[in-house]
């Protein structure tokens, strides 16, 4: 640090020393001249005594700076200057760095945001998630590690192991402020989770356990400060506010910490509410205190001194009684003795959860990884590609650097100072690829799924990103200015200055090892492109199943703008009614649960045909409206589709009927004629079949592209229509459509926010974009990686073809043809490309299985596409080749001899 | 630690320490004048000595040098440890003429 700043201010250092020892010669010589001696006497005697002024300055400076970082700054400016004579070369390095380093940077920052980043709670490390293994024997709405709310308030009196449990569930309401109605994303949690999680207020207070004491007597919220700040303008006397939640006033109480944004990186909340206010937060939903309903999270901080595998040790003997005393209450439902079994073998999970909980961590985490994993393979690349460079360089720079061995450079003096050239590019390349990486991660956030609020992850780099690149870039420099800083001098220095035009084979033979290695990258690269690639067409050839243009949807939840279920469902078939008779409409249907948003409503089935069986995995279920599969396109295999009077709650003879789809058929029915089986919803004996199968539909995804699980409908009753997502197939362009239907909810209810509003093409791609994403990014990691080798392999042939001129003219003298001249480059090339490729083709095929999950259609090993990728890279590769190697077939023999 | 100990006795210069040194060890410890601004500097470097510019008795201006409190420190402890083996050395040389 002191060293840092002697350097800084070393001018008026040195201007301070001159002066020192200025004075102590004038008065040394004043001094001998008082006692008699003559000026020039004195002077000499003066000069004599202090042994030479610059070898003192030497030593002092030494003081201020070590030898070895003063010879580094040095190092650094020649470099910089011999840099500026070569500004092609240093303008390849440094964009080379820049591509590897900014690459690596901006996959790591969304590495480190959404995987790695500690909650800014107060000792995150202590934090853990608790979650059910074993058959909880419960419903479970929401996404992941779902939880009941009375085993959170239980968890909480275990206080020998812990300090505190919260319990959360993310759920999206209505939220009005000052005449704006928008569905914003809300956080419902227990009255422990502020002060368990250690997060302070902003302004006024957070929620506490009083706040969650009786169900629905506490409308209280606390607000994000983002929401605040930005939709608020930070007023100060929010603090006491009413806003509405699904119409229902609740009391603004505090503002959360800046920093603080909820547990999961994927879905920002903007205000938190007490769970006991969970009736108006979630519409109908009446279940917070049954124990056998799992809607939320439960997080816990651990005691201190406690660790993991203690608390679950601990835990275990209370959970086994609660098992116990659980199966004993009178609500427990009647399963079979396997169930009960499983039931009881149950254990409570539990894992460190620094970072939260988060959806988006689960979905994303794996293709980050692979994405960083293929940055680093960029980065490796184009150290490889510098590396190579530096070696044409030094080949080129062989007699200077001979020159200075002879002078009496010791070499690894001079292998530090090509180490500075190569740490000096890096850093600039580092520094142009940071100030790149915000773009390139802004890129990034825009693949991410629509429902990650835009504020929910940044792309601006902090200082510990900028450091981490720094230390990337100072790896790469290193890396890449290694091995060209060991070859300086290897060869015998007389034989090199005594040659006469350029030099012998000097780092030829490493050159090849280098371009080898990269062409080993490249396919690994290039197979991976491939498989992604792969992947996106064969979900895009498969499709949904349905006629995607001119088919529109947009979803609506009166139930969350205060509507009760008897008026939710007459605005909902007063709106379905209105869109139907709209002249842009050709048709429209209703479905409860919308497509290809990546959920599903899904549960056991009893399958009743010839005999009761149970399916083996639960059944993809969704309700909808007659017209829902002729507005799709989906086509009617067999039977019926629903009728207007299978809506009716009391149809004619109390039938109610289901369709089933061919999958469903194929897996459960075969053999038996569908139409009149009967089916019912769950898996328990007390199960009733209760649902007649009228109709199969032909297949066609649920949640997504991949899903292929087995399906079954029922019919959307007129009185439980209280909302859904409208499928519309349009006569003409999509925009009127979306205008006419804008404008008949706004007259049915200016308050009523429409949501999801878009073409069935658009879903379709934000349905895919981690597919999109992986096969774009690497498909542009593989063609940079292909032109990379590209320049590394013709760089390389032209070096060897320049060097082996004279042969080669010897040879056409001789009479070889040409062709045995190309030949004998080309066979150079194919060499290193059939190692690259024989080191490339184990490696990819054990790298193959941490990208298998996110294939689609098609294996890691692949044998076609590992040939196509080969094949590419070969070709591609060889037409790089073949320019130096037409070069050396047109040698004209004489001016190649008459060279030297 | 003679430099400490001349500067002990107060505020000087470059040239002024070499002419301390000479007197008061000219027969016994024979000091290189030119490796005493490295040293000097060195000690500014620890932080035990200060170093500022003020007219000389010759009225030019001159770099002159003082002791900190850390370096009053170390000179104490210097010293303190010099005493100590020169006592035991001391004590080793009546030992052995008992």
């Amino acid at each position: 640090m002191r060293s840092l700043f002697n350097w800084l201010r070393r001018r008026n250092l040195e201007r301070g020393l001159d002066r020192e020892l200025q004075y102590h010669f004038d008065r040394r010589v004043a001094d001998f001249m008082a006692e008699g001696l003559t000026e020039a006497e004195a002077r000499r005697r003066a000069t004599f005594e202090l042994g030479g002024i610059p070898q003192i300055q030497e030593e002092v400076r030494d003081v201020w700076l070590t030898r070895w970082a003063r010879d580094f700054v040095h190092d650094i400016r020649i470099s910089a200057r011999t840099l500026r004579h070569s500004p092609s070369f240093a303008i390849t390095v440094i964009l080379s760095f820049a591509l590897g380093i900014g690459a690596t940077t901006a996959i790591y920052s969304l590495v480190d945001q959404v995987i790695l980043h500690a909650l800014p709670v107060r000792e995150p490390e202590r934090l853990v998630l608790v979650d059910w293994k074993g058959d909880p024997v419960a419903n479970g709405f929401g996404s992941w590690n779902l939880m009941s709310y009375p085993l959170c308030l239980d968890l909480q009196k275990q206080d020998r192991v812990l300090e505190g449990a919260l319990c959360r569930a993310l759920t999206t309401v209505n939220l009005s402020t000052g005449g704006e109605h928008r569905p914003e994303s809300a956080e419902l949690v227990s009255g422990s989770y502020f002060p368990v999680l250690g997060v302070r207020p902003a302004l006024g207070r957070l929620l506490t356990p009083d706040d969650d004491r009786t169900a629905g007597a506490s409308p209280v919220v606390v607000l994000s400060y983002d929401f605040w700040q930005n939709r608020m303008s930070g007023a100060s006397d929010v603090i006491g506010r009413k806003v509405l939640v699904n119409q229902f006033p609740m009391t603004v109480v505090g503002v959360a910490a800046p920093a603080f944004r909820g547990l999961d990186v994927g879905e920002v909340p903007v205000l938190w509410i007490p769970a006991s206010m969970s009736v108006q937060a979630i519409p109908g939903f009446k279940s917070m205190l049954d124990r056998r309903t799992r809607w939320m999270q439960i997080l816990a901080r651990l005691k201190p001194g406690v660790d993991i595998e203690q608390a679950r040790a601990m835990l275990q003997p209370w959970f086994k009684a609660l098992l116990d005393e659980d199966m004993r209450r009178p609500e427990f439902p009647r399963i079979t003795p396997e169930r009960r079994q499983r039931y009881l073998a149950s254990t409570l999970e539990i894992t460190a959860a620094p970072q939260g909980h988060s959806g988006l961590r689960r979905r994303w985490g794996q293709p980050l990884w692979v994405l960083l994993a293929a940055t680093a393979v960029l980065l490796a690349l184009a150290c490889l590609n510098v590396a190579g460079l530096f070696l044409a360089r030094g080949s080129a720079r062989e007699r200077e650097i001979s020159t200075r061995l002879a002078l009496g450079a010791s070499r690894s003096r001079i292998g530090r100072q090509l180490l500075s050239d190569s740490l000096l590019l890096s850093l600039a390349g580092g520094a142009l690829g940071v100030s790149l990486a915000p773009l390139a991660i802004r890129a990034l956030i825009s693949f991410l799924p629509r429902e990650v609020a835009p504020t929910a992850l940044a792309s601006s780099l902090d200082v510990r990103l900028l450091l981490i690149a720094l230390g990337i870039s100072l790896a790469a420099g290193i890396a890449a200015g290694i091995a060209p800083a060991f070859q300086t001098g290897r060869e015998s220095l007389v034989s090199s200055l005594r040659e006469r035009s350029g030099s012998g084979f000097a780092g030829i033979r490493l050159r090849k090892v280098i371009v080898t290695l990269q062409i080993a990258f490249t396919l690994v690269l290039v197979i991976g492109a491939a498989l992604f690639a792969r992947t996106l067409t064969g979900l895009l050839a498969k499709g949904p199943g349905f006629a995607t243009s001119s088919l529109i949807s947009c979803t609506i939840d009166p139930l969350r703008s205060g509507y009760s279920r008897e008026q939710a469902a007459r605005l909902t078939r007063q709106i379905r009614d209105e869109i139907r008779m709209a002249p842009e409409v050709q048709s429209a249907g209703i479905a409860r649960f919308a497509l290809l948003l990546g959920g599903s409503w899904n549960n056991p089935m009893v399958i009743v045909a010839d005999r009761r069986t149970v399916a083996e995995r639960d059944i993809n279920l969704n309700a909808v409206t007659p017209g829902f599969f002729s507005t799709l396109g989906v086509r009617l295999i067999a039977g019926r589709d629903f009728e207007e009077q299978d809506t009716q709650a009391s149809a004619p003879g109390g039938r109610k009927v289901a369709i089933v789809s061919e999958s469903f058929v194929k897996q459960y029915l075969a053999g038996v004629n569908p139409v009149g089986v009967r089916i019912g919803e769950g898996s328990g004996p007390d199960v009733k079949a209760e649902f007649e199968v009228v109709g199969v539909v032909a297949n066609f995804s649920y949640r997504g592209l991949r899903d292929d699980r087995e399906q079954a409908f029922f019919p959307l009753l007129e009185n439980k229509n209280e909302g859904g997502t409208f499928y519309v197939r349009v006569r003409e362009n999509p925009e009127p459509a979306f205008a006419r239907i804008r404008e008949i909810v706004h007259r049915a209810d200016p308050a009523l926010p429409i949501t999801e509003m878009r073409t069935l093409d658009d879903q379709l791609n934000r349905s895919l974009n981690t597919e999109r994403m992986l096969a774009t990014l690497s498909s542009a990691f593989g063609t940079l990686a292909l032109l990379l080798s590209m320049v590394g392999l013709y760089g390389v042939m032209s070096f060897v073809v320049s060097q082996r001129r004279r042969e080669i003219g010897i040879r056409l003298a001789l009479g070889s043809s040409r062709g045995a001249a190309l030949r004998l480059i080309l066979r150079d090339a194919l060499f290193m490309i059939a190692s690259g490729t024989a080191i490339a083709l184990p490696v990819t095929v054990a790298l193959g299985r941490i990208v298998e999950a996110q294939l689609f259609g098609v294996k890691p090993a692949d044998p076609g596409t590992l040939a196509l990728a080969a094949l590419l890279l070969t070709s591609a590769t060889l037409c790089a080749a073949l320019i130096p190697a037409c070069r050396a077939a047109t040698i004209d023999p004489a001016s190649a001899l008459r060279v030297d | 630690m003679l430099i400490l100990q001349i500067l002990s006795l107060g505020a000087n210069h470059g040239y002024g320490i070499a002419q301390r040194l000479e007197q008061v060890s000219r027969s016994v410890v024979q000091v290189n004048q030119g490796s005493l601004y490295p040293a000097l500097h060195r000690l500014e470097q620890k932080g035990w000595l200060r170093a500022e510019w003020k007219d000389s008795e010759t009225g030019r201006e001159a770099k002159f040098y003082s002791l900190t409190r850390t370096g009053q420190k170390q000179l104490a402890l210097e010293k303190e440890s010099w005493e100590r083996l020169a006592g035991a050395v001391e004590w080793i040389f009546q030992e052995g003429s008992r």
